[in-house]
């Protein structure tokens, strides 16, 4: 179950990372 | 082939193919995007700064909340809503949450079922709805952050005509944030209505998604 975990872990980074910049991006004026 | 490739098949081969899609997505849009700035005499941008821009983040985002949006619909609306013959419905007369029994709940939970499941309480009520309440989120946050890059690029678009910029609140009622949503959310739920009603005549042998092929087209609900 450990890899699982880590597949688990790994989605939910990267859809939270592309999430913040995307809306970091209508503060950060680009 | 090793254990933990062939437990992670599925996010593993999925999660690839969407990292090589985005790589697609950002090097035709940077040429598509220099493209146009040729054909107005503009200056061409950089991979990076085309990758970094609001521009390719709207295309991401836009497509992003209605997949997720898709999902939520389904995974929420198959509790109470069902499709005779088809194996994304549960069984005719299963609608709604179901019992404990059924659920693995209060006395029923079994010795490895999760912390939270057997806590009782606000715990299990938010665990039984965890899936939903995460892909709602999900939902919620890329639709706010296409309409966060939407605007940006709108404003963007309003400078360069010597047109005014608009708030937040005034572009979500602009017809570019709603026919970006809009022409997204068609063709979702054209996809998934055609999932439901498809799969009661037609099969995949192998697949969860579909009945046994031998399975009669009235069979409502079976695992493949």
């Amino acid at each position: 179950m450990r890899s699982v975990r880590v597949m688990f872990v790994l989605y939910l980074l990267m859809v939270f990372a592309g999430l913040a910049y995307a809306i970091s991006l209508g503060f950060l004026g680009h | 082939m090793p254990r933990w490739l062939k437990d992670n098949g599925l996010s593993i081969f999925f999660g690839l193919i969407f990292l090589a899609s985005l790589l697609g997505q950002a090097v035709s849009g940077h040429t598509s995007v220099n493209h146009d700035a040729v054909l107005h005499h503009g200056d061409p941008i950089s991979f990076w700064h085309y990758v970094t821009s609001a521009v390719f983040w709207t295309d991401v985002m836009e497509n992003w909340q209605s997949e997720y949006l898709q999902f939520t619909l389904y995974i929420f609306a198959t509790v109470w809503l069902l499709q005779k013959g088809s194996n994304e419905s549960k069984p005719l007369n299963d609608a709604g949450g179901e019992s404990d029994e059924k659920q693995l709940l209060g006395e029923h939970t079994k010795r490895n079922s999760p912390a939270w499941a057997k806590a009782g309480g606000l715990r299990t009520t938010l665990y039984s709805n965890s899936l939903v309440l995460v892909m709602t989120s999900i939902w919620l946050l890329s639709w706010f952050a296409q309409s966060i890059t939407g605007r940006v690029n709108y404003n963007a678009d309003q400078l360069d005509h010597q047109a005014p910029p608009v708030s937040w609140a005034t572009y979500i009622t602009t017809s570019d944030f709603w026919n970006r949503t809009l022409q997204n959310w068609q063709s979702e739920f054209l996809a998934v209505g055609s999932m439901a009603i498809l799969s009661v005549y037609l099969r995949q042998r192998g697949s969860p998604e579909s009945k046994p092929v031998g399975s009669p087209h009235s069979a409502t609900g079976e695992e493949g």
